[in-house]
């Protein structure tokens, strides 16, 4: 008698939750249930804390995050857009905004951008992810490069690097603190005057880093018509002709500057040498905030930075991942409403400080404490004073290619008017197809 | 006048026409047989002959991947544009030198450790799993050592170079020492194979026909090349063509190594392939590049099955 009474009491209660939690299921989702498929780096935005938060007020989304990594990111995308079920969301590199948005990858989104976006925005963030009249990307993270030096090296050799960007070093006057820093034997030796980079396979040559230095030599005010005008460009304004703007005289005697660092004055490696700069074997070394960021939480050396030198006209290349809805998603309406979304306001802070790039908006500059005072205010200053996207185009990844080993041939010791005449005819191949 | 059938082609004809029917067993047996060979089968087709297919359709249009619902039908431009630019012939001839350095390099090498591997020597064990190491290191893993060691500045090869007196060499940022040191990095990894193929061939071998040349006055190196050598010429061929088609496949060192640089010198046609797929966008020209690889790969390996096919038998 007490079991069976003990079974209805048991299925009385279980028949309570059950329908207690349905309830609640009814008061947090009253329509169907959207899934969000998002394709991302790991350990790349949208973060955690920010998604709750969102699905607090969006109860009915919930989301399927697939992870891979950065190398093989442009490839992933370029099988799954493709595909019969593509992501709703994708995070990807931001100069790819173009060449996504040409292949219909990307849903336009600027009817979803809030009010007052256009003038909070960076002015090369809204170059970069806009194509054709339309903004394909809101941005959330910013970066660029500046020179960090080694202080305890730097003072050695006797060097007070400029801390503003008046003051700026031009590149021959770098070159001498380079060399004036460094120990050893030119070529081979034990600490490096400039240290070798950390992206890709740590090798010289990368569009975003070492094109400055032949866009530098340009003038940007300079008749349209130009060679300096076309040497700051690197591609025509409508991202069709190459032809002329990377094998241009300004470009070619910045470009051997450029070899001699790594050749006659042997002053920066041709390989990668990882952790370099941070081991103390090199004096200078250019990278991201992401370097200083990592260094305030972990100081292993002294350090400071240092505006990056320029020819004639100083310029930083902007870009950063970024985040877009897809054209083919099943959801365009909540996938662009999610993506605008974790772009502004407070959930673009959450995204933004997790990591801590810069922001693209404005508004969100004062709150970065860090940001505000030397050393990392430098990389405001850059990015609002100096900041050009890569010479953006529906074929940016096919130039990035092309320009980067011919960038990196002239670092092995090439010759750059060959090398660049080369890439030029092939970039115009690749725009004329 | 014409010849009638032979009785062996007139017995077989009087066989055929007489042939019973299959009893209910043999149906059976067939029916065992083809369900084990259908998966095979299944993968062989949908894993190698289809794509083949497609492949060979989808060089004739021109497409991105990022939008092959775009694709436009172009007919032979994706082949003539081959010879209209440079690209692939360059990608081409530095694939065949690459190919005839290892062949050149690894034949005789493995054949010279397998015949120390195949002596009464000592230390035959200790070599055998020294030579083995690098067949069965993961790609990735040689291509990242191999990096480190041909550093330009500070590795290890410039150390030893600088101690006999030899400057600093650039190595994989030289135009002209980069695809040596792409073969010298594939003689390592792959020498282990060819000798432990050369191997098991000097195993087979009838000992007979060298005791005889041996008693009849010939000496070791007579016996090694006039008998060894000839009898192991089918070894040796499938080692030539095993390698000659490992090397036209390779992609690791240029894509972990040197990424086909400095100035294409290293630009072999799978990573160009892949480059041109991927990151250029032009999947309709990648696949015609597949399509003239896979022809100069039967070409290859039909032209050194005629030429060093088997004249000796035992």
């Amino acid at each position: 008698m007490n079991t069976r009474n003990l079974f209805f009491a048991s299925l009385l209660g279980a028949t309570a939750l059950w329908g207690t939690g349905a309830y609640a299921q009814d008061t947090t989702c009253t329509g169907e249930t959207v899934t969000l498929r998002i394709l991302r780096t790991p350990g790349n935005y949208p973060y955690p804390a920010p998604m709750e938060a969102w699905q607090k007020q969006n109860p009915c989304v919930q989301f399927e995050i697939n992870e891979v990594p950065f190398a093989q990111l442009a490839d992933t995308i370029s099988v799954q857009a493709a595909s019969s079920n593509p992501p709703d969301i994708i995070v990807y590199d931001g100069p790819n905004t173009q060449s996504y948005a040409a292949a219909g990858i990307l849903l336009p989104i600027t009817k979803y951008l809030p009010k007052g976006w256009d003038e909070d925005i960076l002015p090369a963030t809204k170059a970069e992810h806009s194509y054709e009249g339309e903004v394909y990307s809101p941005g959330i993270e910013q970066t660029t490069v500046a020179m960090y030096y080694n202080k305890k090296l730097v003072e050695a050799a006797g060097i007070k690097p400029p801390q503003t960007l008046q003051d700026a070093w031009t590149w021959p006057q770098a070159l001498e603190a380079f060399k004036k820093c460094q120990q050893g034997t030119a070529g081979s030796p034990t600490v490096w005057g400039l240290g070798p980079t950390r992206f890709g396979n740590g090798q010289p040559g990368l569009v975003y880093q070492d094109l400055i230095y032949q866009r530098s030599a340009g003038d940007p005010k300079a008749d349209p018509s130009s060679s300096a005008y076309k040497t700051f460009w690197a591609l025509s304004p409508d991202g069709k002709t190459a032809e002329g703007y990377l094998n241009t005289p300004e470009a070619i005697e910045a470009l051997k500057f450029y070899r001699s660092l790594f050749n006659s004055e042997g002053v920066a490696p041709k390989v990668g040498i990882p952790n370099a700069f941070f081991d103390g074997k090199a004096c200078f070394y250019i990278d991201t905030p992401a370097a200083g960021n990592a260094l305030l939480k972990d100081p292993k050396i002294e350090w400071g930075i240092t505006p990056i030198p320029y020819f004639k006209t100083p310029i930083v290349h902007t870009g950063s991942t970024t985040i877009g809805a897809t054209a083919r998603s099943r959801h365009p309406e909540i996938a662009a409403k999610f993506v605008v979304d974790m772009s502004w306001g407070e959930y673009a802070y959450m995204n933004v400080s997790q990591r801590g790039n810069l922001p693209t908006l404005k508004s969100l500059f004062p709150r970065f404490a860090v940001y505000n005072s030397y050393p990392m205010k430098v990389f405001v200053d850059q990015l609002q004073e100096w900041g050009q996207p890569r010479p953006p185009g529906p074929k940016f990844a096919q130039y990035d290619k092309l320009v980067t080993d011919a960038l990196r041939a002239v670092a092995f010791g090439g010759d750059p008017a060959e090398l660049m005449a080369d890439a030029e005819k092939k970039v115009q191949r690749v725009l004329d197809r | 006048m014409s010849v009638s059938n032979t009785p062996s082609q007139a017995s077989a004809k009087t066989k055929s026409k007489t042939r019973k029917p299959a009893t209910r067993r043999q149906k059976r047996d067939w029916m065992f047989a083809a369900g084990f060979l259908a998966p095979f089968m299944i993968l062989l087709l949908v894993f190698q002959y289809v794509p083949l297919l497609l492949m060979a359709r989808n060089s004739v249009y021109d497409y991105s991947l990022l939008n092959p619902a775009a694709a436009k039908f172009v007919g032979l431009r994706n082949f003539t544009d081959m010879i209209e630019y440079d690209d692939a012939s360059v990608s081409f001839g530095v694939t065949f030198l690459f190919a005839l350095g290892v062949v050149l390099f690894v034949i005789p090498s493995a054949f010279s450790l397998a015949l120390f591997l195949n002596s009464k020597l000592p230390a035959r064990g200790l070599v055998r799993t020294m030579i083995m190491l690098p067949v069965v290191t993961s790609s990735v893993v040689v291509a990242t050592m191999w990096s480190f060691l041909l550093d330009p500045s500070n590795g290890l090869i410039n150390g030893v170079l600088n101690v006999a007196g030899i400057g600093n060499q650039p190595f994989l940022t030289s135009t002209s020492q980069a695809l040596p040191a792409l073969i010298a990095m594939t003689l390592w990894q792959q020498v282990g194979f060819g000798a432990i193929l050369f191997l098991a061939g000097l195993q087979g071998l009838p000992a007979e026909l060298t005791e005889a040349a041996r008693i009849d006055g010939a000496t070791r190196r007579q016996v090694l090349w006039n008998v060894t050598i000839p009898l192991l010429s089918r070894t040796t061929l499938f080692v030539v063509v095993i390698m000659t088609v490992f090397s036209l496949q390779a992609f690791a060192p240029a894509f972990l190594m040197t990424q086909g640089g400095p100035q294409e010198s290293t630009n072999l046609i799978v990573y160009h392939i892949y480059n041109t797929a991927f990151i250029m966008q032009q999947a309709g020209y990648a696949s015609a590049l597949s399509v003239v690889l896979l022809l100069v790969v039967l070409g290859i390996s039909m032209a050194q099955m005629a030429l060093l096919r088997s004249r000796w038998n035992y």
